[in-house]
């Protein structure tokens, strides 16, 4: 049982789809950090998923560009993080309640509206053409190379882009001006406003980025990952993304370490649903035990440290 | 603002989010619906009157429907007024259910008795479960919202891992558990309708809940926390304790709910994902602004849009879903503390300059 394990880990297929699952958790758990390094909690992460996928397929669809939808899901993120950032920073609705409301209106509105748009119940296989799909990409020197190239080239454009900001993200909390503001209006609002920093200003840029960010998140579900779009196509990514932010201690670096383990936990999931012995569903759990007590873990060094300075 | 004023604008407030929520509504129906008339009609007034009279059997419905929320609803009310924003309602009453079916079926008893112990048990598993996230919040500091929604995840799949694995009846086409005895069932109150008797229990919760919320010391106590937690911590109340306990209740309360609702409306355990009850709670609790006497009305509140909604589904062609999208709008309207401050700074400011003027008045008269 264990070597058939083994060889099913250690093959490159599998390697791929770690990146492959990983991807759209990344997406959120990066809309994570931004929105509560300017503390602000978006716990809306979900719903603005649910919305961005199903509007990334419609802009492609309307257009046949699977570069509009994304763009077109980006932006519809960006919008969704606006009204949560008006209901909370402006009428002042506790931020959870204004994610939390646009996770409701995501989970069932998202299939009036398809509705509304297109006539289509529940799903949007029929729309789809090859001109929607987000296109693969083979990378030139490292496909060739064995072992390497199969697990990480082949991706499509979305998936690099993911990685990619995880870089684009560090630089840009830790080495740009809006960075700077956002890290201060986070950790003391007063002591940001009275230097000089507005405060509200910060925290709507960054809950739109972080929109942003889930859109394209989104984007990937429904024009790459399932090819189309689907009642519940996010499962859950935007809450699991939350305790990968969590778990990465909001750090850009360790959210993407995170997300990996819960990608990885995924692709085993996916792997051993078929073997005799194994409950896939126990499996699917695994990602959010871990979670549970990754969290617990952590908090127990945190207040380790706290005790060891107050000694 | 004087108290009564003060009520008066909150009241006119939720009736503007309301508006608001039912314009959008119109908005919708005209875009998709081929007879919008007949659409509107099937969402607000089929619900109650058909063909010239008041429907019993859908009113009925619409009250049975209001019993998974009524619980939900109490647990968040108790656990937002402790300032713990724990959403794992979601998942404990999927626990809750399958629990009670399960003992349902194989722990035979006699009737009556037999419900209320499986309702009973249910509930205590409800608060047992509930203690993690407590717990990780008091002892270790971690938000209880994280762990929470993982809870939910990790409850479906364990439940589903044993709905598929060791109970599934494997003679039906779909998922399902063997029936429940006959023993253990939660009795409808009017054949062919919704209407459980577990609805009146959820009233004599909301009544035992309101007490216990008002007129109780821990009551205060949750209270005082979600109004001022560091206040209370100093004035020398034992904190940790009682958000564990206002979690605890909430995992009771939630227990309850899907253990009533599974044992009342159905005969098999066969929710197959998350029944969306806890977040129905969520917005239950925000219209009721937290004050559980409220709860029932909100709750009905609710399910008569559902109900309607579903009518219009039927009928009209309307996907029923656009519930959701009403649903979060009335929420965000009601939830803004700020929304239409404005007119409540005039208020203020009338009322403020029509105090100077009588004083003034009688100032003068004095002279």
């Amino acid at each position: 049982m264990l070597n058939q394990l083994t060889s099913m880990i250690f093959t490159t297929s599998f390697g791929y789809s770690v990146i492959r699952i990983t991807a759209p958790i990344l997406f959120a758990a990066l809309a994570s950090v931004v929105a509560e390094k300017a503390g602000v909690v978006n716990i809306g992460l979900e719903g603005i998923m649910m919305f961005s996928s199903l509007f990334g397929v419609l802009f492609a669809y309307w257009t046949n560009s699977w570069l509009v939808g994304v763009i077109g899901a980006l932006v519809i993120g960006a919008i969704f993080g606006l009204i949560i950032g008006v209901f909370a920073l402006k009428l002042k609705t506790n931020i959870v309640l204004a994610g939390t409301a646009i996770n409701i209106a995501g989970s069932g509105g998202t299939i009036f509206l398809l509705y509304m748009f297109t006539g289509l119940r529940g799903n949007t296989a029929n729309l789809t053409t090859p001109q929607m799909l987000i296109p693969r990409i083979n990378i030139p020197l490292i496909k060739s190379i064995p072992v390497i190239g199969p697990i990480f080239s082949g991706h499509s454009v979305l998936t690099y882009i993911a990685f990619i900001l995880v870089a684009v993200v560090w630089v840009l909390l830790y080495k740009t001006p809006l960075g700077l503001r956002i890290r201060a209006v986070g950790e003391n609002p007063n002591a940001a406003d009275s230097v000089g920093v507005s405060v509200l200003k910060t925290q709507y840029i960054a809950i739109m980025l972080s929109g942003a960010l889930a859109g394209l998140g989104g984007a990937f579900m429904s024009m790459y990952y399932s090819q189309s779009w689907n009642t519940g196509i996010t499962a859950g990514r935007g809450f699991i993304a939350m305790a990968a932010q969590a778990m990465g201690q909001c750090e850009p670096v360790g959210t993407m370490l995170s997300s990996l383990l819960f990608g990885f936990a995924s692709a085993l999931g996916n792997k051993m649903e078929g073997l005799p012995g194994f409950s896939s569903y126990l499996v699917a759990s695994i990602p959010y035990i871990v979670t549970v007590i990754g969290l617990a873990i952590y908090a127990v060094t945190q207040l380790k440290k706290a005790r060891k300075r107050g000694q | 603002m004087n108290k009564n004023n003060l009520k008066g604008f909150e009241f006119f407030r939720g009736l503007v989010a309301i508006l608001i929520a039912i314009a959008v509504a119109f908005i919708f129906i005209f875009i998709c619906a081929d007879d919008p008339a007949q659409a509107l009609s099937c969402l607000l007034i089929k619900p109650i009157i058909s063909n010239g009279a008041l429907n019993v059997k859908s009113i009925l419905t619409i009250l049975g429907r209001t019993t998974p929320t009524i619980f939900t609803g109490l647990a968040v009310c108790v656990m937002f007024s402790a300032d713990q924003f724990n959403l794992g309602g979601e998942g404990v009453t999927m626990l809750g259910g399958f629990i009670a079916v399960l003992l349902g079926i194989y722990l035979p008893m006699a009737a009556g008795v037999h419900a209320a112990v499986a309702i009973i048990i249910s509930a205590i598993a409800g608060g047992a479960v509930m203690l993690i996230p407590a717990l990780v919040k008091v002892k270790l500091k971690s938000s209880e919202m994280v762990t929470s929604l993982m809870l939910n995840y990790i409850i479906l799949y364990v439940v589903l891992h044993f709905l598929n694995n060791t109970f599934a009846d494997r003679t039906k086409g779909s998922t399902q558990t063997y029936e429940f005895l006959e023993t253990a069932k939660v009795g409808t109150v009017v054949q062919g309708t919704e209407l459980t008797y577990g609805f009146f229990i959820a009233l004599i919760a909301t009544v035992i809940i309101a007490i216990f919320m008002y007129r109780t010391r821990w009551g205060y106590a949750i209270r005082m926390i979600g109004i001022n937690g560091q206040f209370a911590q100093y004035s020398g109340l034992k904190v940790g304790t009682i958000i564990i306990a206002s979690q605890i209740i909430g995992g009771v309360l939630s227990g309850m709910g899907g253990a009533i609702e599974c044992l009342g409306r159905y005969t098999t355990f066969r929710w197959l994902e998350l029944p969306g009850y806890g977040w129905t709670g969520v917005t239950v609790a925000i219209l009721a602004k937290n004050n559980p006497i409220f709860v029932p009305l909100a709750a009905l509140f609710i399910a008569y849009l559902n109900r309607g909604c579903e009518l219009m589904a039927i009928y009209a062609g309307v996907p029923a879903e656009m519930l959701d999208i009403i649903q979060a709008i009335i929420f965000l309207f009601f939830a803004a503390e700020q929304f239409l401050s404005k007119t409540r700074q005039k208020l203020v400011v009338k009322e403020a300059k029509q105090e100077i003027s009588a004083k003034a008045d009688v100032k003068g008269e004095n002279a």
